[in-house]
């Protein structure tokens, strides 16, 4: 389950920009959506051999070449399937929730 | 004081203090030894080197620039351990055959602890013996039959070297799991750590003893070897003619052989040419096959070549024994062999 989630939140990250893992690391980090930063990299390669992503290596300012990520075209569409999928549930659960107070009340 | 290393992580340089080293070292290799099913397993450890370099970086105030223990320590806690990385598939397919695993035990050398080179530690390890009594019962035997050193120089040759953290714990025969290893990097580390803090003068003159015994013992191996088999010259000599007989017959031109070799009757080679093949071959076996070994050694000494697998070892020296056998057997019943015959006698004897 959390995994997912977390799959869903990376994929959202790269939708809107492209950018390297230490960024995306920050903003999970920031969100509270993981614990230890290794736990990224083995999901980045997962979701980059599924086809999902792609990455090109872009010089940085400071230090080595860094690889940026970006959705490919096959990402999107998955993306907007687990959009759907997340609405859908959301919705579900909420629906209960709403059940649950209406008949407590 | 602490004696710095200078490595390359990520494409940047380093300066990092000897123990923060060895912690980063296996912790990268427990990565790697994480990761091995997965097929892109070493793109994930590069691209988290390259993490952790950043992460250097980060702490990195200018006038402190040696990476410490406690830097690495605090990398590996936000970086996380390995078994913390599970990707949720694999984890229940990991845990069961980490456990599920019986524990291999195979024959190695060990390198952490020898006299020589690590044989009959190795074979104490390999049947949970206490190596002290094992060698001396060796050196005891090893004066009676002399055959028992032959058969520890063949060990030396063929067991390989324990290298790995896997194939150290192979050695000892205990399952190779996540927790064993750590163990034993972290093991080796401290064993290390305590011996030189705590080294005094009688430590040192001991440590000289023993090494200075060492050496004595093996070129008093050497020697012995040497002496225990004046048949090794002769047999080299025979295998050199066999080795020209090849080179001769192959290269068709016997007559400038003549002389070097009165061994054969060579106006009679050309007249059993099935013969005279067979021997071709087993003299280019028997002649190329320590070419190839030393070779091989030579490359892995000073170049970078791979050791030689154990099986590969096994076939070549099998390979070897056939050959020479095969040659002397059809060289005594070769009608062209005249005087061979008496010679290879004394041989065989």
């Amino acid at each position: 389950m959390r995994k997912g989630m977390l799959e869903y939140c990376i994929l959202l990250l790269l939708h809107r920009e492209a950018s390297y893992a230490s960024d995306i690391i920050q903003k999970l980090k920031a969100a509270k959506l993981i614990v230890v930063e290794g736990t990224l990299y083995p999901l980045l390669t997962r979701l980059k051999n599924d086809g999902l992503l792609a990455y090109e290596w872009v010089e940085s300012t400071q230090g080595p070449p860094r690889k940026y990520y970006r959705l490919t075209n096959d990402g999107a569409e998955f993306l907007r399937d687990l959009e759907a999928a997340w609405d859908e549930l959301a919705e579900t659960v909420n629906h209960l929730r709403n059940d649950i107070k209406t008949e407590q009340k | 004081m602490k004696k710095t290393l200078t490595v390359n992580l990520g494409g940047t340089i380093y300066n990092i203090d000897e123990d923060a080293y060895a912690l980063l070292d296996s912790y990268l290799n427990n990565l790697r030894y994480h990761f091995r099913k997965n097929p892109e397993g070493e793109e994930i450890v590069r691209d988290m080197e390259v993490r952790i370099a950043e992460l250097f970086d980060e702490r990195a105030d200018g006038r402190n620039c040696v990476v410490t223990l406690e830097n690495v320590e605090a990398v590996i806690a936000r970086m996380g351990k390995p078994e913390e990385l599970n990707d949720a598939e694999d984890e229940a397919a990991d845990a069961e055959t980490d456990n599920g695993r019986k524990a291999v035990r195979r024959l190695f050398r060990n390198p952490d602890d020898k006299v020589l080179g690590g044989v009959v530690s190795g074979v104490a390890a390999y049947f949970k013996l206490d190596v002290v009594p094992l060698r001396l019962l060796l050196l005891v035997a090893g004066c009676f039959f002399q055959w028992l050193l032959l058969v520890y120089l063949a060990a030396w040759i063929i067991v390989p070297l324990a290298r790995t953290a896997t194939e150290k714990l192979q050695m000892r025969g205990e399952p190779v799991n996540m927790e064993n290893i750590g163990r034993t990097v972290t093991g080796g580390f401290g064993r290390k750590d305590g011996g030189s803090g705590e080294r005094s003068v009688w430590r040192k003159v001991g440590d000289v003893i023993v090494r200075v015994i060492g050496l004595v013992l093996k070129l008093c191996l050497v020697l012995l070897v040497v002496c225990l088999l004046p048949g090794l010259l002769v047999a080299l000599v025979v295998v050199f003619s066999l080795f020209l007989a090849a080179v001769g017959v192959l290269a068709s031109v016997p007559a400038l052989l003549y002389d070097l070799s009165p061994v054969f009757d060579w106006n009679a080679v050309s007249s059993f040419p099935l013969a005279a093949g067979f021997l071709s071959v087993c003299g280019l076996l028997v002649a190329g096959i320590p070419i190839v070994g030393l070779v091989q050694a030579i490359m892995q000494a000073f170049g970078n070549w791979k050791p030689m697998s154990t099986s590969v070892k096994v076939v070549l020296v099998l390979l070897w024994l056939v050959a020479l056998v095969a040659g002397i057997v059809v060289l005594v019943q070769s009608p062209f062999a005249n005087s061979a015959i008496p010679f290879v006698d004394n041989v065989m004897l």
